[in-house]
């Protein structure tokens, strides 16, 4: 008898093929959306790590405290003998050291009096070691408007904005004029090397790029930094791993009792990324939500149809003797089955395409014509074991209760009833 | 009611609402219908006689009165006694011979032993002698798209005669037929009739069915006006 209805459902296309391929159809659309909306919140995650967070990142208890008011007076000292400790203890991770700083920049004319005067966040990176990767981080090159790369010392690459604004030249000299780690003053002159565009209105408002050795000259800060970041070396932010490795950290190298004693925290205890990164998850969930719902209906719909063009086949095997829960009951499992067939199907295809999506991604730099922006324009899928299984609730859902509502119809009605629409 | 009596109806009574009011398809029947006969519900469309035959066939039941269907009271059954008695003992014929389209000739005489879990090599013999009773054994392998109206409704007798049921009910089987088929098929069942002892309850308004019948019962407005035996 299964066979039977199996040979049956197999050879009634209208039964079996068409709904296969609308089930597989939304099953690809759910599977894409789900893994696009995830790289997308990767993204932003991302680019947070690289400009500001890291995947892990290393300061001083009391630094940590009040970070937001960049405070160097409290940062980190004999900074490579912590390099070495962490490189040693952290493998998964590559670590290297940043300054962000505040302060003036300040423009003088041929005879050295003041011309134009900003004030601007600052970035010190390592710039000029032979392996450091944080011009891929920070996509200087990339983001570049006018100039090069800053690789002589005391070069600096400055916002496009801001350069206009003070009518500043490539080769230029700024001033910097800050505090230096002691409280002092500092004050150092630098050369525009080149101008980039930072894509964020805040940074393109006044922020500067410079190398971290001439900033530790600077500002008093010898063999010191703010922060070392952390980044994992083949991967995106990996929450486990990272809360482990924070954990082992601070267990062997931070003292509560030790306010300049070293304190790592992850990227999600930061600046309320962690908040975010649920906001984004019951976004994510929301907007999958709302699409499967709409997938479901949709399939339903076919399941209905379905229901319905067999009202005839109903009645027939009702007047051969078959029991109505016995006929409901095959046809939910036949739903089941073409739910399971076009997930998989739809499934298969929808990761295909979200890895492809995951490898070139989408270039939206075409979308802002000549914009060099510093966050990424290629957005990217992101798969995910939950983009292997997310398909399969509408899929297997929506046929399923579609099946079972049209289903309930052929039990409502009156078995004469049922028998009067084989008459033609 | 005897052991022969395989239908017996007393003061059948159906109604259908309709509106606030009721219907009344079927006014106080009495009938009683033995073993073998071969047997029509005779009327003009609209008297009563898919009605009639839809209550002796367990697929509804009656709004007053009573009737027993080879001892069992059909307005007492639930679904899956309906179900049973349907299955063994009785043979559905329609008017559009509602095959289903996907399967072939065997498989749909096939479907009713499916459903009494006979097992397989019995089945195969019960098919093919149920094909070669309605001349369509070379038939077998094809699909209903392919076949004659004609040819149709000789598989729709196989599949309710496949299974040996006591009694075959037709819903004004040659509707659809062109004369030469009706005659064909009616002699199909005559022999059937014959050689199985199989009981057959014609609804028709066919005159080429009533000159085959052997009882007359005449319907007119849900009631019994004339129950005559041809010799
Ligand atoms: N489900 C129903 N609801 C209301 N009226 C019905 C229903 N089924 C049949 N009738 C009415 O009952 C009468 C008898 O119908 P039916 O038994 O089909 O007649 P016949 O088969 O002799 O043409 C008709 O007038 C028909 O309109
Ligand atoms: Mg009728």
């Amino acid at each position: 008898m299964t066979k039977f209805l199996f040979l049956g459902l197999l050879r009634d296309k209208q039964k079996s093929l068409f709904p296969i391929i609308i089930v597989s159809v939304g099953v690809v659309l759910t599977t894409w959306l789900y893994s696009w909306m995830l790289g997308v919140f990767n993204e932003v995650i991302e680019g947070n790590a690289r400009f500001n967070n890291g995947h892990l990142k290393v300061t001083t208890i009391a630094y940590n405290e009040i970070s937001s008011q960049i405070p160097n007076d409290l940062c980190l000292t004999e900074v490579d003998k912590l390099l070495e400790t962490l490189r040693a203890e952290h493998k998964e991770y590559e670590w290297t050291p940043r300054i962000k700083f505040g302060g003036m920049i300040d423009v003088p004319d041929e005879t050295g009096e003041t011309r134009a005067q900003a004030p601007i966040i600052g970035f010190a990176a390592d710039l000029r070691s032979e392996f450091s990767k944080e011009n891929e981080r920070l996509q200087i090159s990339k983001a570049l408007v006018k100039g090069k790369f800053p690789s002589q010392s005391n070069e600096i690459v400055i916002s496009d904005v801001l350069a206009d604004n003070l009518e500043i030249n490539i080769g230029d000299v700024a001033t910097l004029i800050g505090v230096s780690a002691n409280g002092g003053m500092a004050i150092h002159n630098f050369v525009v090397s080149g101008t980039v565009q930072f894509g964020m209105t805040a940074l393109d408002r006044g922020a500067l790029i410079a190398d971290i050795g001439d900033v530790q000259y600077a500002m008093d800060m010898e063999n010191a930094a703010g922060e070392i970041l952390g980044f994992l070396k083949n991967g995106m932010f990996n929450e486990e791993l990272a809360t482990s490795n924070k954990e082992i950290f601070n267990k062997n190298h931070s003292d509560a009792g030790d306010e300049f004693s070293p304190l790592m925290v992850t990227l999600l205890d930061q600046e309320g990324l962690g908040d975010y990164l649920i906001y984004a998850k019951s976004a994510g969930g929301i907007i999958v939500s709302i699409f499967v719902f709409a997938m479901s209906i949709v399939l339903w719909n076919t399941g209905l149809m379905s229901g319905i063009r067999r009202y005839g086949e109903v009645g027939v095997r009702l007047a051969m003797g078959e029991t109505k829960g016995h006929i409901y009951k095959s046809m939910l499992v036949e739903s089941v089955l073409i739910g399971l067939v076009g997930s998989f199907i739809g499934s298969m295809i929808g990761v295909a395409v979200s890895f492809y999506f995951q490898e070139y991604g989408i270039d939206i730099s075409s979308t802002f014509k000549n914009s060099t922006l510093m966050v990424n324009d290629v957005i990217r899928a992101k798969v995910t074991a939950g983009s292997y299984y997310i398909g399969f609730i509408p899929g297997v859902l929506a046929m399923l209760f579609g099946t079972a509502i049209s289903g309930i119809g052929i039990f409502r009605r009156q078995t004469a009833t049922l028998f009067k629409e084989l008459e033609v | 009611m005897t052991a022969s009596e395989l239908i017996v109806t007393k003061k059948l009574t159906k109604q259908y609402p309709i509106g606030g009011n009721f219907f009344t398809a079927l006014r106080e029947v009495d009938l009683c219908i033995d073993q073998c006969e071969f047997t029509g519900i005779v009327g003009p469309s609209g008297s009563g006689k898919t009605t009639l035959l839809n209550i002796i066939g367990a697929l509804d039941a009656p709004t007053n009165g009573n009737a027993k269907v080879l001892g069992s009271e059909i307005g007492k059954m639930n679904h899956v006694e309906a179900a049973k008695l349907r299955n063994q003992y009785l043979g559905f014929i329609f008017q559009t011979y509602n095959l289903l389209p996907v399967y072939n000739v065997f498989e749909n005489v096939e479907f009713p032993l499916l459903l009494q879990h006979i097992e397989s090599s019995k089945r195969v013999d019960m098919v093919n002698k149920a094909l070669e009773w309605v001349g369509l054994s070379e038939k077998a392998k094809s699909k209903p798209a392919q076949l004659s109206g004609g040819e149709s409704q000789r598989v729709a007798i196989a599949r309710a005669i496949v299974k040996q049921p006591k009694i075959v009910l037709a819903d004004e089987p040659t509707a659809n037929l062109d004369a030469q088929n009706s005659h064909h098929i009616l002699k199909t069942m005559v022999t059937l009739n014959e050689e199985l002892g199989t009981t057959f309850v014609f609804s028709t308004h066919d005159e080429k069915v009533i000159s085959y019948l052997r009882r007359k019962i005449k319907l007119s407005d849900g009631e019994i006006v004339d129950d005559t035996i041809v010799n």
